[in-house]
């Protein structure tokens, strides 16, 4: 009894810490978190001061030593002897600040999250893997190991983060590692290869398949090709109509035989993104220094840590600045002493669906082309936090993954189960050759040379040299298809419906030095329909790229600030259209009317008109398409666009689709349905922010926020920030998404190129830095930050606060 | 004879480079083996555990944050959620070093009595 008694307290004493040294569901490990000797308080760093500091730090590996030097905002500089040196100096550096992200981001890419957070990850993942986004990221990296600079590109750049990985204590370790309760493991080269078929995930796996195939089943195939027309009414394209082309085009195959596909029913919500991206390359005849500019600004959801790092890489061969993505060698968007490149999505139909028809419950069999063959089986096995592992099987037509089978739920609600997924992002590839390349050009010739490389997802690649060149190539390997191939389910079971190879890529759009003096990209259709090949039939709204092409021509006497000008313009195209169109139908005396036909037609941060107009829009689309197009939310459709709903409303006052067929025996018109989703917009803000005033300022409404990679993390976020701009405006600032990198680059023939940049963040990942979003409030502003350009690495400057030697 | 006072100092000195060289939990399991080795009394044994640990785990935040300030304790604070006020982080700091030393310390007091 006694002994018991005694040893009472020891036991309390080991149980509080084996609780505090793990987390619980989402409780994190108390003690090792808050120590102050191992938890979250050393994260802190110390903020930069004037001196210049001085560091030597031994890397396995490395053949010479290297020099970085990092400048005031923690952009590091790295010069090195050789390109081996200079990736595992990349790999090195971008993992001292970001090591957690590209870790979490690849994590997710893989469908590995449920490692990380247990059970609950599980469904995200499978997601991924069905996709085939580990079987993509393998044919990728066999195709990027042919070419031997890549693969001493992705070894070495691995290396790096490896020799940073082993050089962590536990206590050392990122924030998020330490919230979380998890170790980095090593990096292997493929992750590389998963990052890039990341982004073909965010920027090309769109897919309105499921959708147009539900309208098309319910309304028939006039009224989808009536409400879903393949070019908008007013577009600009981005070559511009009557560039000639010259290739000679290669035989367009035959259509396959029409088919209703069965469509299909899923209950899971899902949001659809808001990216899309700008860029323009200026011709030294419009700007005042008579050397090109050019500027890009993709638009990508806005995330802490940043999506970008920036970085000037300097060896034998190549001195390049620009952002880097955290998880691959090079710069993927900059300039050096002779070019300068930026990209921006291209909205081509590269994903289809076919519906397929399996032999017996087995599934290892389907019909095809008039015979029954076999499937291939990928066995995939997820690794759960806290749980036995679960292994699930992949069936594999010739088209590609089985995504969902007929009896399961799908993840997202433009998933179609039971259909094949025919994806390009599937596709060996060499993305990473394009970049080397690019890194290292010199000329339009080296530029179009590195192109051919680039598979997916397929880029707008703006280009400019200082020989005085501009171009831009719809640039990507896109499928040979016969005209509206995809635009609905197709049968699998159909031989003509299959990918008929692809366009020879000296065929893809291009334009070089046009007349009009300028090129152009922001999402939009890529040429107009005189094109030979068919490429999609839906792409970005042409509001951002329309804007753009009216403010280039007109502009005269360009400057690098007029152009920044330019990125953060607000005024609303849509608006000019539209809100008179509006107006016709609305007869009230209300305070709102008053303040929209006052307003300048500027989504500003502080504009009251703009926040009515784009409430008034939602409304309106609600009002008109809800009761056709939303009806059953277990058979999903797209709403028409709203270039088609302005032409509804311009031309077809007395169309069916006014009616609000929900109020039976009544029939509502044309001005009614306006009328009444105006008050609507009216009431619902009242209802929000209170009586019209400050609280009704457009930025207050809109809530852009930059947020933390791991959801619902407001405490490292930065919510509410002060900027106008919206979807459709070129400053394509929205609640989640915008600009996540601009930059301005006026070229030199002197090598000696002039640079702006800023993203919303900053260089370190650590929410303990001043780093980490330093950068925000200028971004908002619309301010752009001078970038150091450095041609050696013992040049001075009054900007370099740091540097280090790294050596074997 | 030792006060404690004396008993408290020794308990911050050797927790402090514990926690610098050691895993977290170190700065637990030294109380237990002091508290036991220099026998400790086991009335006041969880206190005096107690109030080292609270010295040590909140004094070693606020100096930590003193000499290097940053965002990350507000940050911290608003996580957890404390509502962005790093005083009451301090304070949780100081808690969980406070029972996590009381309870090692009344542990080795009472088994050396035994």
């Amino acid at each position: 009894m006694k002994f018991i008694k005694s040893i009472i307290p020891l036991i309390l004493a080991i149980l509080v810490t084996i609780g505090w040294d793990n987390s619980w569901g989402t409780i994190p490990p108390f003690g090792k978190l808050l120590s102050p000797y191992h938890g979250f308080w050393i994260n802190a760093e110390m903020a930069g001061s004037e001196e210049m500091s001085e560091e030597e730090l031994n890397i396995p590996g490395l053949l010479k030593p290297v020099k970085i030097v990092y400048d005031e905002m923690a952009i590091p500089h790295i010069f090195a002897e050789n390109d081996h040196d200079l990736f595992l100096a990349q790999g090195y550096v971008t993992a001292k600040d970001r090591l957690w992200q590209m870790e979490f981001q690849t994590h997710f890419a893989g469908g590995r999250i449920s490692e990380i957070v247990g059970e609950k990850g599980l469904a995200s993942d499978q997601f991924q893997r069905r996709m085939g986004s580990v079987y993509g990221a393998e044919q990728s990296f066999d195709g990027m190991k042919q070419d031997p600079q890549a693969k001493v590109a992705l070894e070495a750049y691995s290396d790096g983060i490896n020799a940073y990985i082993a050089s962590l204590s536990e206590r050392e370790l990122p924030l998020e590692y330490k919230l979380l309760n998890y170790k980095p493991e090593p990096w292997t080269p493929i992750k590389s290869a998963l990052f890039l078929k990341n982004m073909s995930f965010v920027l090309a796996s769109g897919t309105d398949d499921l959708k147009m195939t539900n309208i098309l089943r319910q309304y028939g195939r006039e009224v989808a090709e009536d409400l879903f027309p393949n070019y908008p009414f007013e577009e600009s394209p981005i070559i511009p109509s009557g560039t000639p082309v010259d290739f000679k085009p290669v035989p367009i195959p035959a259509a396959p035989k029409d088919f209703i596909g069965l469509g299909s029913a899923m209950q899971t919500p899902e949001k659809d993104p808001n990216i899309g991206s700008n860029n323009w390359a200026v011709s030294g005849n419009k700007t005042v220094s008579g050397m090109p500019i050019l500027a890009n600004d993709p638009h990508l959801t806005l995330s802490l840590p940043s999506i970008w790092y920036q970085v000037q890489l300097v060896a034998p061969g190549v001195n390049v600045y620009g952002s880097t993505m955290p998880g691959t060698p090079n710069v993927i968007t900059g300039f050096n002493k002779n070019i300068a490149w930026g990209v921006t999505n291209v909205g081509s139909d590269v994903l289809d669906w076919y519906q397929v028809k399996f032999k017996d419950a087995s599934k290892l069999e389907y019909w095809h082309d008039g015979q029954w063959k076999k499937t291939k089986l990928r066995i995939e096995t997820f690794k759960i936090k806290g749980k036995k592992d679960f292994v699930d099987t992949v069936f594999f037509t010739h088209h590609g993954p089985v995504v969902y089978l007929s009896h399961e739920k799908a993840f997202k609600t433009n998933i179609p189960v039971g259909h094949a997924l025919r994806w390009i992002a599937h596709e060996k590839s060499q993305e990473l050759t394009t970049f080397y390349r690019l890194n290292r050009a010199k000329n339009y010739t080296d530029y179009a040379e590195a192109l051919r490389y680039f598979s997916a997802p397929a880029q707008n690649f703006v280009f400019a040299s200082n020989e005085g060149d501009i171009a831009l190539w719809v640039n990507g390997k896109f499928p040979l298809k016969s005209k509206l191939q995809g635009k609905y389910l197709m049968d699998g079971t159909d031989a003509a419906a299959d990918w008929k190879g692809f366009i020879p890529q000296a065929h893809n759009p291009h334009v070089k030095n046009p007349a009009r003096g300028f090129v152009s990209s922001a999402n939009q259709f890529s040429t107009d329909p005189s094109y030979p090949y068919y490429l999609g039939w839906q792409y970005a709204p042409s509001e951002r790229g329309r804007r753009i092409n009216e403010r280039l021509s007109a502009m005269q006497k360009v400057t690098i600030d007029s152009l920044r000008g330019l990125q953060n313009d607000n005024f609303n195209i849509r608006a000019r259209k539209l809100l008179p169109l509006l107006m016709r139908s609305v007869k009230s005396n209300n305070q709102a009317l008053g303040v929209l036909k006052g307003w300048n037609l500027l989504n500003a941060p502080e504009s009251i008109g703009a926040t009515i107009f784009e409430t008034w829009v939602l409304n309106l689309q609600a009002a008109l398409w809800d009761d056709e197009f939303a009806a059953d939310e277990k058979v999903p459709m797209n709403r028409p666009a709203i270039d088609r709903m302005i032409h509804l409303i311009e031309h077809e006052a007395n169309a069916r689709w006014w009616d609000n067929v929900k109020t039976k025996g009544q029939k509502e018109t044309m001005d009614q349905i306006i009328s009444a989703s105006f008050q609507a917009t009216v009431d619902t803000l009242v209802k929000h922010h209170g009586p019209m005033g400050p609280a009704w300022a457009w930025y207050k409404h809109k809530q852009t926020g930059v947020r933390h990679l791991i959801p619902g993390m407001d405490a490292l976020s930065r919510l509410n920030i002060p900027i106008g701009g919206g979807g459709s405006i070129v400053n394509a600032a929205t609640t989640k998404t915008g600009p996540s990198w601009r930059f301005i680059v006026e070229l030199s023939k002197t090598g000696n190129p002039k640079a702006y940049g800023v993203y919303p963040g900053g260089q370190s990942g650590n929410p303990g830095s001043v780093h980490y979003d330093d950068l925000i409030d200028t971004w908002a502003k619309g301010e752009l930050r001078p970038l150091l350009f450095l041609e050696s690495a013992n040049q001075s400057s009054s900007r370099i606060r740091k540097s280090i030697t790294l050596s074997n | 004879m030792q006060s404690n006072t004396i008993r408290i100092i020794i308990l911050i000195i050797v927790g402090a480079l514990a926690g610098l060289y050691l895993p977290w939990y170190a700065m637990g399991i030294q109380a237990g083996v002091l508290a036991y080795l220099l026998k400790f009394p086991v009335k006041n044994s969880f206190s005096i555990g107690f109030i080292s640990g609270l010295l040590l785990w909140g004094g070693s935040a606020w100096w930590l944050n003193f000499s290097n300030p940053s965002a990350l304790p507000v940050r911290m604070a608003t996580l957890l959620p404390l509502q962005g006020n790093v005083a009451l982080l301090y304070v949780v700091t100081g808690l969980i070093g406070g029972i996590l030393l009381g309870f090692w310390t009344m542990a080795g007091a009472r088994l050396r009595q035994n």
